[in-house]
């Protein structure tokens, strides 16, 4: 099962995509992916339902967060109310071991996203700052790198032995399903995405010179 | 062929890709006419690489709001008769001058009901690179 997941929609300030259309563009383009989650920026979106579209597309949506950190911005899946209550989801200065820790406590999982970017990217702060503890995961392949940013993060994830997940950051719909990220079995809700990700079992895939 | 009418428009049809008049010179003239190069022409990174370079920035730009221009263009030559309605932009990175950029276009949303189609622009550099990204909202007859 292959899904994307790093997307935003316009729930997120910068985000152009209608969810609805995001479900019409993978199955008019019979892109490969299953489905999506929804990272909004600085939020987690409580009260959306998308299970009317999930099932009318027969598409797996789920949703996490965005949240951002000293090292840049992280991804949170399987995100809940106590979760929420542990920190400013909206504050641009969070600690990142504190989000991976809180994430943990409450059985989500925290994911740094374009590590290799500059500014927002965890790589680019781990030379001032030092390596952060608790990281497993970053994102390897996400959509909206630009010049060596993915092979930075490869080459920083291979050498401190993180596993790899891919996204496509999509803001627009024309851009989802640039990357994603393969699991072996079939993920039907956000508490089956968690454990996944957090068996390990799963690799970032990259279409974006599929096009 | 050009769209004249709202019925002559398709789900995830792509726009013909349009490239860009992104040379110094054309980036230089259009900042000058918008009052951003001073009267005396004094360098700056609108209009010299090595005056943007000092600046710490990768080369000159191209205005952001010629590259708005671009993208009207573009719709305007795909469907002559299109009333925009709204270009809504994201600034990811500079349009440096005299790299050969391309756009992109591609509906994502037809309104019937409102005679609105919604597209997707996407402006990139000849790496393949994301620089510009956004959507247009355009009104086509009926």
């Amino acid at each position: 099962m292959l899904l994307d997941l790093h997307t935003h929609s316009i729930k997120s300030d910068d985000g152009r995509a209608k969810v609805e259309n995001y479900c019409q563009w993978i199955k008019s383009k019979n892109l490969p992916i299953d489905g999506f989650v929804l990272t909004e920026h600085r939020q987690f979106d409580f009260e959306s339902d998308y299970s009317p579209l999930a099932e009318k597309f027969g598409l797996v949506i789920l949703k996490g967060a965005e949240v951002e950190t000293e090292y840049g911005h992280v991804l949170v899946f399987g995100v809940t109310e106590g979760l929420y209550k542990e920190f400013d989801f909206a504050d641009i200065k969070n600690p990142l071991e504190m989000v991976l820790e809180m994430s943990n406590k409450h059985g989500a999982q925290a994911v740094p996203c374009h590590p290799g970017r500059p500014k927002v990217g965890m790589f680019a702060h781990t030379e001032n700052l030092g390596v952060p503890k608790g990281v497993e995961i970053v994102e390897i392949y996400n959509g909206g790198s630009r010049d060596n940013e993915d092979q930075i993060a490869i080459d920083n994830a291979e050498k401190l032995g993180y596993k790899g997940t891919g996204g496509s950051d999509s803001h627009i719909v024309s851009h989802i399903g640039r990357c994603a990220t393969r699991f072996p079995h079939d993920i039907a809700t956000i508490d089956d995405l968690v454990a996944a990700l957090k068996a390990g079992d799963f690799e970032a895939v990259n279409f974006k010179h599929a096009d | 062929m050009a769209k004249e009418k709202l019925s002559d428009v398709e789900f995830g049809e792509e726009l013909s890709a349009f490239e860009p008049d992104t040379t110094l010179a054309t980036g230089a003239e259009f900042a000058d006419l918008v009052g951003w190069i001073r009267e005396d022409g004094a360098k700056n990174r609108f209009n010299s690489h090595e005056a943007a370079k000092k600046e710490g920035l990768p080369g000159a730009f191209i205005p952001g709001i010629l590259s708005q221009g671009y993208l009207v263009s573009m719709i305007h030559q795909w469907a002559p008769p299109a009333e925009i309605k709204k270009v809504d932009t994201v600034f990811r990175s500079p349009v440096i001058a005299d790299v050969k950029h391309s756009i992109t276009g591609v509906v994502t949303d037809i309104d019937e009901d409102e005679g609105l189609v919604e597209i997707d622009l996407t402006v990139v550099n000849d790496k393949g690179e994301t620089r510009i990204f956004g959507t247009a909202s355009v009104r086509l007859p009926q």
